[in-house]
C-alpha cells in the first residue's frame, strides 16, 4: 500500500545504473575471453590473461610501486593529518577557520597542475629523487581525505571522555592513544582505505613523476594501452576492481557507505 | 459546507503486516473525533489513508458524497497539520500559508490578502516575512495551522500536532485549535497518544489497539463506562478482577469472585446470572475498611498519598491496590475488607478481556 | 604549553606539507609566467593570440559544460529514485554508484576504449544487427570524450544529490500534496528550490573535474581532441616548453577557482534560508 515511484522515473534509473555498471561488466567479460583480442561476450573462458599480467615484469614492478606508494603516502598523510584533524576538532576556538580550507587545497588545485608544479619545482628544481617526490605528491593528494574523514569521526567524539581520563591521572599523549584513538578507529580505517584507493588510482600527479625505473600501475596501463590491445589490460583492470570491492567492504564496516552520500 | 467523513470496512497492511483490520468510522459534520492509542495501534496509518499518502487494501473512504479512496492526495482537499509541522524552509511564513491558495490558482494579490488575514487570526501579525528557521516551536505550530486552515478545507486533520511543544504551550494551543475548528465548523480528525489532550479537545474519542477501534464514545462515557478491559485499563481502571454473576435483586446484581466473596453492584442489561465478567476499579474504587461487605484482604505495604493511604492488599484473586482514609491508618498484616465505591468501579463483559 | 600553542603545533606538520609542497611550487610555477623577457603578461597574450591554444581552452570549456549538463540531467532523476527507494534497495543502489566512483579513471576510460573502438563492441554489435556496413569512427571524437566523462562523473553527481534529496523530509512533499500541489508542482515549488544548493555543489565538482581531467581526453580524444590537461602535459613533457605549460596551469587554476567562487555565490543567493 506504499506509494510507488512513477514507472517512467524508475525505468530511467534502471537505465542509468545499466550505463554505470555495463562497461565494468564488459571489462570483466573481456578479461576472461580466450582470444588475443578484446571480445565481449567472451569467447571461451580462460584465466591466462591474469597469469600474463603477472608475467609482464613492467606490471609486476609497477603493481609493487603503486602498492607501497599508496601505503606509505597514506600512512604519512594520516600521521600528520590525524593531529591536524584533532587540533581542529578539539581547539575549534583557538585555531582560525581558514585552516580547514588550507587542508582541502589539494582538492581545489587541479591535480594535474599540482603534478606539474611538483615535477618542475621539487623533482627538477631541488633535484629531489623521483620516488620521494611521488611520495610527497601522493601524501598531499590524500591529505584532504584524511583530515575530512577523521574530522567527521572526531566531530562525533565526546571530548569529556578524554578529560575524564586526564583527570584520572592519564598523561595527555597516553589519553589520546588509549581513549581518543580507539573511539575514532572507524574513521581512521575508512580514511586509510579511501586515501589508499585514491592514491592507487592516481594518474594526474604520477604522470609527471615517472621516470627511468619508477612508474605506477595506472601510468604503466596507459602506456601499455597505447601499444597493445589485448585482454591483459582487462585482467589488470579486474584486479583493480577487486581492490575497489575490498575498500568498499571496509568502508561499509566502519563508517557505512552511505557516508559517501553526504 | 460541513460534511461527514466515513471510513467503511477499511483494511491496510505494510507488506505482510496488517496494520488496520476492517476499520469503520464516521466523523459527523462539524465534529472533532480523536484517534487515541499507543504507537503502532494504527491511528497514524488511518490518518495517512484519509490523506491519500497510503492506499487501503480494501474498503472505502468518503468525504460527504465524494469517494476519496482512489483519489491522489493532492486532489482530496484536506487540511493537514503535521507532527513535524512540515513547513517549507525555503518559503516565508506568508508564502507557506499562501502555498495552498497558489495551487488553487488564486492570483497573487488575493493569495497575499487571504494568507495575511489568516496569519493575523492565528496571532502571528508581524511575522509574515520571517522564515520558519527563525520562529519558535509555538509560532511554527501556528503557521502550520494557518496553512491548513486558509484553504478552507471540508476536513481538517491533525497528526500529533502538539507533541513537540512544552507542557504549557500544549494546553494553550489545544484550546486555540478547538476554538478555530469550532468557529469554522470544520469536520476534524485528530491523532494523539495523549489521553488528556484527546479527552479535552474532542467531541468523541476512538481508542485504538492493534488496528481496531476498541471503543468510540464521548470522553465522559469512555471515562466512566469503558466497554471492555482494554479501554478500562487505558482510562485508569488499574484493578481488574474476574467475577461471575450469581443473582439479581432490584437494581443490583450480586457477583462472586474466586474464594466465594460476593459484592452487590449496579446491574446492567447483560449482567444476567451465570455470566462471566470482570470487575474493574480505580484505586479509589475499593475502600479499605475494618469491617463491612466486600472483598476480604490481608494488608501489605502502606504508602502515603496525601489525600489517602494506599495499601497493597492480598486477596483470593491476587494482589490489588486500594485506598483507605487518613483518619484510620491500618498496619501491614491486619485483615480488612475492600468495599467497592460504585462511582469508581464498573463491570465489564469477560469476552473482551 | 597553552592550548593555543599545542593546537598550532599539532596542525603544523600538515600545514607545512601543504605550504612547502603545494603552495610554494604552484606559486613559483605561476611566477615564471610573469618573468619572461617579453613583459609581464606576454605569455598570456601569446596564449590568447594563438588560434590553436584558444581552441583548446574553448573545447575544454565546452566539453566540461556539456558533461556537467548531461550529468545533472541523468543524475537528478536517478538520485531522486535512489533517495526515495526502500532501505535495502537504496543501500544496493548506493553501492552500485560508489563502485564505479572508486574504480580508477584509467580502468573506466579503458572500458569506453573497448566499447567505442573501431573493432570495438559497439561497432561489432551494430554490424551484426546489419545497421552499418563499415565500422563507425567513434574514438578520438568530442562525443567519445563526453560520453566517457559523463560516465566518469555521473556517480559523483548521484551521490551528491542523494545526500541533498535525503535531507528533504517526506513530510514536506506530503504537506505540499495535502495543500493541493500536483507531483509536478511539488517538484517545481518544493523539491527543486531545496535541492539547488546541492545541485550547484554537484555541478561545480563535475565541471572542475572534467575541466582538469587528463587520462580520459588522453585515451579517448587523443591529439585531435586536445584539452587543457592533455595540452599541459604535452607542453611540459613532450615539447619541454615549461613557461607555456605554466601558463596553461595558471589559466586552469584561475578558471577552477573562479567557477568555485562564482557558483558558491550563486548558491548563497539562491538559498534564502542560509542565514
Amino acid at each position: 500500500m506504499r506509494r510507488r515511484i512513477h514507472p517512467a522515473l524508475a525505468a530511467f534509473a534502471v537505465v542509468t545504473f545499466l550505463f554505470l555498471l555495463g562497461p565494468l561488466i564488459i571489462i570483466v567479460g573481456t578479461s576472461l575471453s580466450d582470444t588475443v583480442f578484446l571480445a565481449f561476450p567472451p569467447q571461451g573462458l580462460t584465466l591466462r590473461w591474469f597469469e600474463n599480467a603477472f608475467e609482464i615484469s613492467a606490471f609486476r614492478r609497477t603493481m609493487w610501486t603503486s602498492f607501497t606508494l599508496a601505503v606509505l603516502g597514506t600512512a604519512l598523510s594520516l600521521l600528520i593529518g590525524i593531529p591536524a584533524a584533532y587540533a581542529m576538532a578539539r581547539y575549534r576556538i583557538q585555531l582560525p577557520r581558514f585552516l580547514g580550507t588550507i587542508f582541502v587545497l589539494p582538492v581545489l588545485v587541479p591535480e594535474i597542475v599540482l603534478g606539474f608544479a611538483l615535477m618542475k619545482s621539487v623533482a627538477t628544481g631541488l633535484d629531489t629523487p623521483i620516488y620521494t617526490t611521488l611520495l610527497v605528491g601522493h601524501a598531499l593528494l590524500v591529505l584532504p581525505y584524511c583530515v575530512r574523514v577523521v574530522g567527521a569521526s572526531l566531530a562525533q567524539f565526546d571530548f569529556s571522555i578524554e578529560e575524564a581520563a586526564v583527570s584520572l591521572g592519564c598523561p595527555r599523549w597516553k589519553a589520546f592513544l588509549t581513549v581518543v584513538l580507539p573511539n575514532i578507529q572507524g574513521g581512521v580505517i575508512a580514511a586509510f582505505v579511501l586515501a589508499f584507493i585514491t592514491s592507487l588510482n592516481d594518474v594526474s600527479i604520477s604522470i609527471f613523476l615517472t621516470g627511468p625505473g619508477v612508474s605506477t600501475l595506472p601510468i604503466q596501463l596507459l602506456a601499455h594501452m597505447e601499444q597493445f590491445f589485448d585482454p591483459t589490460i582487462a585482467s589488470v583492470s579486474v584486479l583493480l576492481m577487486f581492490v575497489t570491492v575490498a575498500v568498499m567492504a571496509l568502508v561499509e564496516r566502519t563508517l557505512g557507505l552511505t557516508f559517501l552520500a553526504k | 459546507m460541513t460534511v461527514s467523513l466515513t471510513l467503511d470496512h477499511v483494511s491496510a497492511s505494510y507488506g505482510r503486516t496488517r496494520v488496520l483490520e476492517d476499520l469503520s468510522l464516521e466523523v459527523g459534520a462539524g465534529e472533532l473525533v480523536s484517534l487515541l492509542g499507543a504507537s503502532g495501534c494504527g491511528k497514524t496509518t488511518t490518518l495517512r489513508l484519509v490523506a491519500g499518502f497510503l492506499t487501503p487494501d480494501a474498503g472505502t473512504i468518503r468525504l460527504g458524497e465524494r469517494d476519496l479512496t482512489r483519489l491522489p492526495a493532492h486532489a482530496r482537499d484536506i487540511g493537514l497539520v503535521f507532527q513535524t509541522y512540515a513547513l517549507f524552509p525555503h518559503l516565508t511564513v506568508l508564502d507557506n500559508v499562501a502555498f495552498g491558495l497558489k495551487q488553487r490558482g488564486l492570483g497573487r494579490a488575493a493569495r497575499r490578502a487571504q494568507a495575511g488575514e489568516m496569519i493575523e487570526r492565528v496571532g502571528l501579525t508581524g511575522f509574515a516575512d520571517r522564515y520558519p528557521a527563525n520562529l519558535s516551536g509555538g509560532q511554527r505550530q501556528r503557521v502550520a495551522l494557518a496553512r491548513a486552515l486558509v484553504i478552507d478545507p471540508p476536513l481538517l486533520m491533525f497528526d500529533e500536532p502538539l507533541s513537540n511543544l512544552d507542557a504549557k504551550l500544549r494546553v494553550d494551543m489545544r484550546v486555540e485549535i478547538r476554538r478555530l475548528q469550532r468557529a469554522n465548523g470544520t469536520t476534524a480528525l485528530y491523532v494523539t497518544h495523549d489521553q488528556e489532550e484527546a479527552f479535552s479537545i474532542s467531541d468523541r474519542v476512538a481508542i485504538m489497539d492493534a488496528g481496531r477501534i476498541m471503543q468510540l464514545d464521548a470522553p465522559e462515557v469512555l471515562y466512566s463506562k469503558p466497554a471492555n478491559a482494554f479501554v478500562a485499563d487505558f482510562v485508569g481502571f488499574e484493578t481488574l478482577i474476574p467475577m461471575r454473576a450469581v443473582a439479581e435483586a432490584g437494581d443490583a446484581v450480586r457477583v462472586e469472585m474466586e474464594g466465594g466473596a460476593t459484592l452487590d453492584l449496579p446491574r446492567a442489561q447483560w449482567t444476567v446470572p451465570g455470566q462471566e465478567m470482570i470487575f474493574a476499579a480505580r484505586p479509589d474504587g475499593l475502600v479499605v475498611a475494618r469491617e463491612g461487605e466486600g472483598i476480604p484482604a490481608r494488608l501489605g505495604l502502606r504508602t502515603y498519598l496525601g489525600r489517602a493511604y494506599q495499601y497493597r492488599c492480598e486477596t483470593a484473586a491476587g494482589e490489588v491496590s486500594a485506598n483507605g482514609p487518613l483518619s484510620q491508618p491500618m498496619e501491614p498484616g491486619e485483615t480488612a475488607v475492600l468495599i467497592p465505591n460504585p462511582e469508581q468501579c464498573c463491570l465489564l463483559p469477560a469476552s473482551n478481556a | 604549553m597553552t592550548d593555543r600553542r599545542l593546537a598550532w603545533a599539532l596542525a603544523m606538520p600538515a600545514l607545512l606539507l601543504v605550504a612547502l609542497f603545494l603552495g610554494l611550487p604552484v606559486l613559483s610555477t605561476f611566477g615564471t609566467t610573469f618573468t619572461t623577457d617579453d613583459g609581464l603578461f606576454a605569455t598570456y597574450e601569446a596564449f590568447f593570440q594563438s588560434r590553436f591554444r584558444r581552441s583548446v581552452l574553448w573545447r575544454t570549456m565546452e566539453v566540461a559544460t556539456i558533461t556537467t549538463a548531461i550529468s545533472v540531467a541523468i543524475g537528478f532523476p536517478t538520485a531522486w529514485v535512489v533517495a526515495r527507494a526502500p532501505r535495502t534497495l537504496k543501500s544496493l543502489l548506493i553501492v552500485a554508484a560508489v563502485f564505479p566512483l572508486l574504480t580508477g579513471v584509467v580502468v573506466r576510460s579503458f572500458a569506453w576504449l573497448v566499447i567505442l573502438g573501431r573493432n570495438g563492441i559497439l561497432n561489432g554489435a551494430l554490424e551484426r544487427l546489419g545497421l552499418i556496413e563499415e565500422p563507425l569512427t567513434m574514438l578520438y571524437t568530442q562525443g567519445a570524450v563526453i560520453v566517457a566523462m559523463v560516465y566518469l562523473f555521473v556517480p559523483l553527481m548521484i551521490l551528491t544529490l542523494v545526500g541533498v534529496l535525503d535531507a528533504i523530509p517526506e513530510d514536506l512533499t506530503d504537506a505540499a500534496a495535502s495543500l493541493g500541489a500536483t507531483p509536478a508542482a511539488t517538484f517545481r515549488q518544493v523539491v527543486l528550490p531545496m535541492a539547488v544548493p546541492g545541485l550547484i555543489v554537484g555541478a561545480v565538482l563535475v565541471f572542475t573535474g572534467s575541466f582538469t581531467s587528463y587520462a580520459t581526453p588522453q585515451l579517448l580524444g587523443g591529439e585531435r581532441q586536445m584539452m587543457m590537461g592533455t595540452f599541459l602535459h604535452q607542453r611540459a613533457m613532450v615539447t619541454f616548453d615549461w613557461v607555456g605549460a605554466s601558463t596553461i596551469a595558471a589559466i586552469m587554476v584561475v578558471v577552477t577557482l573562479a567557477t568555485v567562487w562564482g557558483m558558491s555565490r550563486l548558491a548563497n543567493r539562491l538559498n534564502p534560508v542560509a542565514g
